[in-house]
């Protein structure tokens, strides 16, 4: 009894302080019986949730000859299951205010519902229903097929930027697990066998490949009743062993392209830059050097290029956020191909100038600020919050970096962006595709 | 041995107590707590103290003559806004962008008719640069010729840059059509643009940059009378107020027009749908709301529903937006379509409309709707500016004399299904109908001449053609 006493005072006594002390984001974890992990991290200062499944399986898990199997998921699993007719998922959520999305990359998949806290049963029930019994009908699976071929084909007939990129990415990604499109072969996709994705969704839905993320606020007690009634009856998953990435090694070869498109309205060049991987230790220097060239709050390309030099060009840039290999895509585009010879010959200056220069101390500072306030926005949103807690527990195992990532990004200094674009603004970490109009 | 047990316990407790007490407190300081002032210099400050947020959130609104604009006063508040916070013009460097970089450079900034809204993020350790940075946008003197030929130059594509220009076109073109007795005709901006000078900058500056025509609202970790205090301590006195002239009333329009806005893009036309609701701050604003999303709402909404139109509406999901103005709301529902469904859906919602005058909403209509908005409203409260909306409102309330709405769950529950209908028959059903006409704007955006082809049964009359 007096045990029991005491538990209760230092319970009393210790909760308020922890919350009150608990400046970082908490994150803590359990396993069910069928070894599903499950990761939690309350937020008590609001009355939303979030319930995220984070697939520890991409793309790059698809079997070679079957490219394109796990990303007709990411539209499968919106289609129904036993009990639930095509978007019913959707409407449940959407019906309540909520929001429901999903994705399926290279190296995972994440599927999300953001709804009111009181109703995170519902979105419990919705996420087990599709693991238990997804619909994988001839007829749906069919439907999703043709679908894909259709709009990614309109895309490639229509659009030369995309045509570009995906060129781009694959000579950047030679040989490594992102070198194929995320719908693999676009002529064999329609011609996947049914048999074959009903097979493979066993291993995409393997429980053991799977973390159930929540975030937001909500009652423990209640909360693990709930994962307990919906999720313990599937069945475990095979016990594999925990994926270990490592760098992928980007071939160094400066490679350079040329294509005549007649009737291109819009010259452009697009630059693919070899990146560090997610898991690297670089991956924080270069993603600076990202925001200090592309972030349009930043900017810094634009600057160069069109209010320094004046040559009116267009940019724009994407960045892969990949976990073993990554590219920076840069697309300049002018109607007058000689502002665009101008462009690369300022942005090669460029690039030299930062792999020999330091950057000044105060835009240091105000990007280190910047890249700061994008990573407390996004963990404050429940949702980018599980998939950053989700894609760091894949990649090292690890439930808590808040504080550690926040810390390295406070010690960035101007000698390791140095160091950075020493690395990795070579020429021969570089794949370019020039694309201008055919000149009669 | 039993009277050192019992003073062990007792002292045990008594730090137990005193670490409850201080436990507890900390908690409540944990709340968000809202702190008011108006500053000296008539500024006025609501600080949101939330000591969960590991960063500082602040939003300055600078209030405009809506009704009052016209080309020019619209190319002037656009060009001043340009060259004092346009990333693009810092050549020669400004003082003011070298401020907010060392903020962190996390800035934005909106503007229309009604208002510029300056919003911002920063970290806590910046927060005592705030004030200064406050004091630079209220009495900028940074303007340069250069920069200023440079924004003029190149005005439509430094506008259009990192937004959606388009859906800020199409508001512009509705505010105009609905409290306006003109519209911008043919959106030919670049020749007003042309005749603006510096000195129409800087006088629009010193009558609309003033502290006693905005409202700070800031949230985060902060001690309010700390940033108070500094706030007075850099804000000087500003100029004497000049005269002004007396505001006309805003009378609202009683017509709807369908404009189209000719761009040429390979992506689907877009329609924008206006329709003026009540104040946000008034009485019939909520089952206005909810009355809504009855129409437009997806899933449960009546175009969805519609029989005849189902199969042809599968896959097309309208968005809704609010955009709340001193005297009233504007509310705009848009989507993109094919072209050959524009026409469709144009005449299916007017019908839709036209059906609440005989088939009011039912019961079940009431509770998807109420159902929505609560669980839309408590999934609000993890938005990092969650609650400031909700202050300007107020500060709009409080100084046109109604009195202060009260936004959250609880309001959507006092609103019964007999108001609700009551107030939808007065927008949008019998009552409110006046020679016919109805309140509101349509705005169609895409390739003018595809538009214009599918358009069969919409009277030609009712068209405006205007090019980007």
């Amino acid at each position: 009894m007096r045990v029991t006493k005491a538990r209760i005072f230092c319970c009393l006594v210790i909760f308020p302080f922890l919350s009150v002390f608990a400046q970082t984001i908490a994150v803590n974890s359990f396993e069910l019986p069928n070894g599903l992990k499950v990761i939690l991290s309350p937020s008590n200062d609001m009355q939303a949730a979030a319930v995220c499944v984070y697939h520890m399986r991409g793309v790059r898990n698809d079997p070679p000859e079957s490219r394109g199997i796990n990303y007709l998921y990411q539209y499968l699993m919106f289609d129904g299951n036993e009990n639930l007719e095509p978007y019913d998922h959707v409407l449940f959520i959407n019906k309540m205010g909520g929001t429901v999305s999903g994705r399926v990359n290279y190296d995972n998949s994440f599927f999300y519902e953001l709804l009111p806290a009181q109703e995170i049963n519902v979105a419990l029930w919705l996420e087990s229903e599709r693991l238990k019994s997804l619909r994988l009908q001839d007829r749906n699976i069919d439907y999703h097929k043709n679908q894909i071929y259709g709009r990614i084909n309109r895309l490639w007939e229509s659009n030369q930027n995309f045509k570009a990129q995906t060129w781009v990415n694959a000579k950047v990604f030679e040989g490594s697990a992102y070198e194929y499109p995320l719908y693999g072969d676009l002529n064999k996709i329609r011609f996947l066998n049914n048999d074959r994705i009903r097979e493979n969704y066993q291993n995409f839905q393997n429980l053991a490949n799977i973390l159930l993320i929540i975030a937001g606020k909500f009652d423990i007690n209640e909360l693990k009743a709930g994962i307990n009634k919906f999720f313990q009856d599937i069945p475990p998953g095979r016990r594999q062993q925990n994926p270990v990435f490592g760098v992928q090694n980007q071939g160094k070869a400066y490679q350079v392209k040329n294509w005549l498109i007649p009737g291109l309205k819009k010259n452009f060049v697009v630059y693919g830059i070899k990146s560090p991987a997610k898991i690297s230790y670089n991956f924080i220097y270069f993603d600076f050097l990202r925001y200090y060239l592309t972030d349009p709050r930043f900017a810094r390309l634009d600057y160069f290029l069109n209010t320094v030099n004046k040559l009116n060009v267009e940019i724009e840039s994407s960045f892969t956020d990949y976990m073993e290999a990554n590219c920076l895509t840069i697309e300049i585009s002018s109607p007058k191909r000689i502002n665009l010879e101008k462009a690369k010959y300022v942005m090669e200056k460029e690039f030299q100038a930062l792999s020999t220069n330091l950057i000044s101390n105060s835009d240091v500072k105000s990007i280190r600020s910047l890249m700061e306030i994008d990573f407390l926005k996004s963990m404050a949103q429940l949702e980018e919050r599980c998939l950053r807690i989700g894609e760091f527990y894949h990649m090292f195992s690890e439930l808590n970096f808040f504080d550690a990532q926040l810390k390295r990004l406070r010690k960035i200094t101007s000698y390791d962006i140095l160091e950075s674009a020493k690395k990795y603004f070579l020429k021969e970490n570089q794949v370019v595709l020039n694309v201008y109009a055919e000149e009669k | 041995m039993p009277k050192r047990n019992s003073s062990n316990r007792c002292l045990f407790w008594i730090l137990g107590g005193i670490l409850l007490l201080l436990g507890a407190g900390r908690e409540l300081f944990a709340e968000t707590r809202l702190f008011s002032f108006t500053t000296s210099k008539g500024l006025t400050v609501k600080v949101l103290q939330d000591n969960n947020m590991p960063f500082i959130h602040a939003q300055l609104h600078i209030f405009l003559e809506g009704n009052a604009q016209n080309y020019t006063s619209w190319a002037i508040s656009q060009l001043t806004v340009m060259n004092m916070f346009v990333r693009e013009l810092n050549s020669p460097p400004s003082n003011l962008l070298g401020m907010l970089q060392r903020q962190g450079n996390d800035y934005q900034v909106e503007q229309n008719p009604e208002y510029i809204k300056i919003s911002m993020n920063f970290l806590p350790d910046r927060l005592a640069a705030f004030p200064k940075l406050l004091k630079e946008i209220f009495y900028y003197q940074s303007f340069h010729l250069k920069k200023f030929n440079q924004s003029r130059e190149n005005f439509w594509s430094l506008y259009s840059k990192n937004k959606d220009w388009r859906k800020e076109m199409a508001f512009l073109l509705a505010y105009q059509q609905i409290v306006g007795n003109f519209y911008f005709k043919g959106l030919l901006f670049q020749e007003f643009v042309n005749k603006i000078n510096l000195a129409q900058l800087r006088s629009f500056l010193l009558k609309t940059f003033r502290p006693d025509n905005a409202i700070l609202i800031i949230k985060g970790k902060i001690n309010p009378y700390f940033i108070l205090g500094m706030i007075e301590k850099d804000l000087p006195q500003p100029s004497p107020q000049p005269a002004k002239a007396k505001k006309e009333e805003i009378t609202i329009n009683a017509s709807r027009k369908v404009f189209v806005l000719n761009v040429n893009s390979p992506e689907l036309p877009a329609i924008y749908w206006f329709d003026t609701a009540p104040a946000v701050t008034e009485a019939n604003y909520l089952p206005y709301f909810i009355g809504n999303f009855t129409l437009f709402g997806f899933p449960g909404g009546r175009i969805y529903k519609s029989e005849k139109n189902q199969f042809l509406m599968a896959g097309y999901k309208v968005n809704t937006e609010a955009y709340f103005l001193k005297n009233f709301t504007i509310f705009c529902n848009y989507l993109r379509l094919n072209y050959n469904d524009l026409e469709n859906f144009l005449l299916l919602v007017d019908q839709e409309r036209r059906k609440f005058a005989v088939q009011p909403i039912e019961r079940k209509e009431y509770l998807d709707a109420l159902n929505f908005y609560i669980g839309r409203a408590q999934i609000d409260t993890n938005r990092f500016d969650f609650g400031l909306q909700g202050e300007i409102d107020r500060f709009h309330a409080k100084s046109s004399g109604s009195l202060p709405a009260r936004i959250g769950t609880e309001l959507f529950q006092e609103v019964s299904i007999n108001r609700v209908v009551q107030v939808m028959d007065e927008q949008m059903g019998n009552r409110h109908k006046s020679g016919g006409k109805e309140k509101g704007v349509v705005v169609l955006i895409g390739n003018a001449a595809l538009i214009l082809n599918n358009l069969k049964i919409l009277k030609p009359d009712t068209i405006e053609l205007l090019t980007d």
